[in-house]
């Protein structure tokens, strides 16, 4: 009996470990060896030491791949995470029903991205984009851009739109956050003569601060993962002007079968989501109790 | 006038001006929807000649044309079975596991957590070359298979760490008193622990039911066959195909929009329990 006990937990706990190994486990351990290859993904591996780090950090194209990520991660921590938090803020100032704001606002979320980039890149159409036609009506031809397609405006549009879905998310994450706060401090402070956006200012925001550092945390991590808007709203272009490192990758892969180099540049961004996102966990950790979650 | 009555009536223009502030940016975040589906019911010189104007009539043959050319119900089907097939073993695996974590002490067990909560943090793009390689070699890219396996996987140890959270906070005596009445692990994890853990199953299968059903980069390298596309690679595949049949396009767009929009409504307490707690890990 007592031998046999000692197998259950790895029985029930089998199943999940054999999928997450092979289907994840073991694909990152095979993916570091790849990167340290020169291989076209079916031909023969030829083994060439960290080769593919050297080229990937001499990459300007990889390196400007970067710049334009972080570029649109800056764009969306306002675009998502402050306009998130301003909306969380009005929503909760209101002291009845807002359902129906909260459905309108959410419900981007809900959508397949693709969904979500086919939509924009109409609404970014110059013809009968919704944007232009905006502008033609407001009188404001001159501002009339080829969004997409203009290498000034295109990562701007697309943070754009990855802010139309996740203001939302992030509203909601910050509205729960705020229904914890005691009542009595906002009261005692609204007593006190404060205003409403001193209360936001002063009292609300720095009481949600855990919220606030999970919310930073996921868009930043999440934004060096994007993806979806990118490939279908412009595949890196014009002009290279939204490359950023996973549609970059994706190309270097399964266009050009650069599986070495593709995977070496996947390392690195890995290194770079989990440094970033264990640094900004850690923050979390370190807050001084008494400040709720 | 007197300051006490003062007070209140500024409170309440705040108050409506917040209103107004709410409709307006309700308005401006909708207005890309409705938009798309007035243009749905367009044809396209109406959509080029006048954005703003209502449809003259509308007439609902564009959403069968977009569903039947497209084979949007065919897309709608593999995202039903694939979505279905993976929150299923997400549930079943994810359960299992945290019951193992939660109830026993075993060699490695600080191990798997580690190495599942790594799993939290691992971006995609950490193992979906390989994985491609991999599925390549098998033969089962190309199958329903190449989406249900990762779909699983990825799911799996946010599933874990929330059951397990779960579980934890079940008192012991339950656990013991179903022993000494002779009930053996299988049926403890069963009757006892499964039940029990209803509410924390259902948020996590609505997050990841809808990461399911959005994924789009594995969907879009693993399966090239358009009879197995999920809704995103074939939405994709399809606006492809009729790249200026805009009235056709902006049809297909509803037809997929629509249903995420009831379901929103009708379940949105749920959806955004499971979505802040699946933000929260």
């Amino acid at each position: 009996m007592k031998a046999n006990r000692a197998v259950t937990p790895y029985l029930f706990l089998g199943p999940a470990l054999l999928v997450f190994g092979f289907a994840v486990v073991l694909p990152v351990a095979m993916t570091a060896v790849y990167s340290l290859t020169d291989w076209n993904g079916y031909g023969s591996m030829t083994f060439v030491g960290l080769d593919n780090y050297v080229k990937a950090l001499g990459d300007s194209l990889f390196r400007d791949s970067f710049a334009h990520v972080i570029a649109y991660i800056a764009a969306t921590l306002v675009l998502e995470v402050v306009i998130g938090l301003c909306l969380a803020g009005l929503v909760s100032a209101r002291r009845r029903g807002s359902l129906w704001f909260r459905v309108a606002i959410f419900t981007p979320v809900m959508l397949p991205m693709v969904v979500v980039a086919i939509l924009w890149a109409f609404v970014y159409n110059a013809d009968f984009g919704l944007l232009n036609a905006a502008l033609e009506a407001a009188g404001l031809q001159n501002l009339q851009k080829v969004w997409l397609g203009d290498p000034s405006t295109a990562l701007l549009a697309i943070s754009v739109t990855s802010g139309w879905v996740y203001a939302g998310f992030y509203m909601t994450i910050f509205y729960a956050a705020f229904n914890q706060i005691p009542s009595e401090v906002v009261e005692a402070a609204r007593l006190d003569g404060a205003g409403e956006w001193q209360i936001f200012r002063r009292i609300k925001v720095p009481m949600i601060r855990s919220a606030v550092t999970v919310a930073v945390l996921l868009c930043v991590t999440g934004g060096f993962q994007g993806f979806d808007l990118f490939y279908v709203m412009t595949n890196g272009g014009p002009y290279g002007a939204t490359e950023i490192p996973t549609t970059y990758l994706v190309k270097s892969v399964f266009t050009f079968g650069n599986v070495g180099y593709g995977s070496a540049m996947a390392v690195l961004l890995t290194a770079v989501v989990v440094v970033v996102g264990l640094i900004l966990a850690r923050f979390n950790r370190q807050r001084p109790e008494g400040a709720r979650s | 006038m007197s300051t006490a009555s003062a007070r209140p009536r500024a409170g309440r223009l705040l108050g409506l001006l917040t209103t107004l502030a709410l409709i307006i940016i309700a308005v401006v975040f909708f207005f890309p929807m409705v938009w798309m589906v007035l243009s749905s019911f367009k044809t396209n010189s109406d959509i080029f000649s006048a954005p703003f104007a209502l449809p003259t009539s509308i007439d609902f043959a564009r959403w069968g044309e977009a569903w039947e050319v497209g084979h949007i119900g065919q897309y709608a089907l593999n995202s039903v079975i694939v979505t279905g097939a993976s929150v299923f073993a997400i549930l079943l695996l994810g359960a299992a596991a945290a019951f193992a974590f939660s109830r026993y002490r075993f060699r490695g067990r600080q191990l798997f957590m580690g190495l599942l909560a790594l799993g939290l943090l691992l971006p995609l793009q950490s193992y979906f070359i390989a994985q491609s390689t991999m599925f390549t070699d098998l033969a089962i890219t190309d199958t329903r298979l190449a989406l249900i396996i990762p779909y699983t996987a990825m799911g799996l140890p946010l599933a874990v760490y929330l059951l397990k959270v779960y579980l934890d906070s079940l008192p012991d005596e339950l656990f013991e008193a179903a022993r000494i009445d002779g009930a053996g692990d299988l049926r403890v994890f069963w009757l006892l622990a499964l039940p029990l853990l209803r509410p924390g199953l259902a948020t996590v299968a609505i997050f990841s039911a809808l990461a399911c059903w959005n994924e789009f980069l594995l969907a879009l390298l693993y399966i090239q066959d358009d009879s197995l596309k999920t809704i995103p690679t074939g939405l994709l595949a399809f606006s492809s195909r009729y790249v200026t049949d805009y009235g056709l396009l902006f049809s297909a767009l509803s037809i997929v929009t629509l249903p995420m929009i009831v379901i929103y409504v009708v379940f949105n307490k749920q959806i955004i329990e499971g979505i802040t707690a699946g933000s929260m890990k």
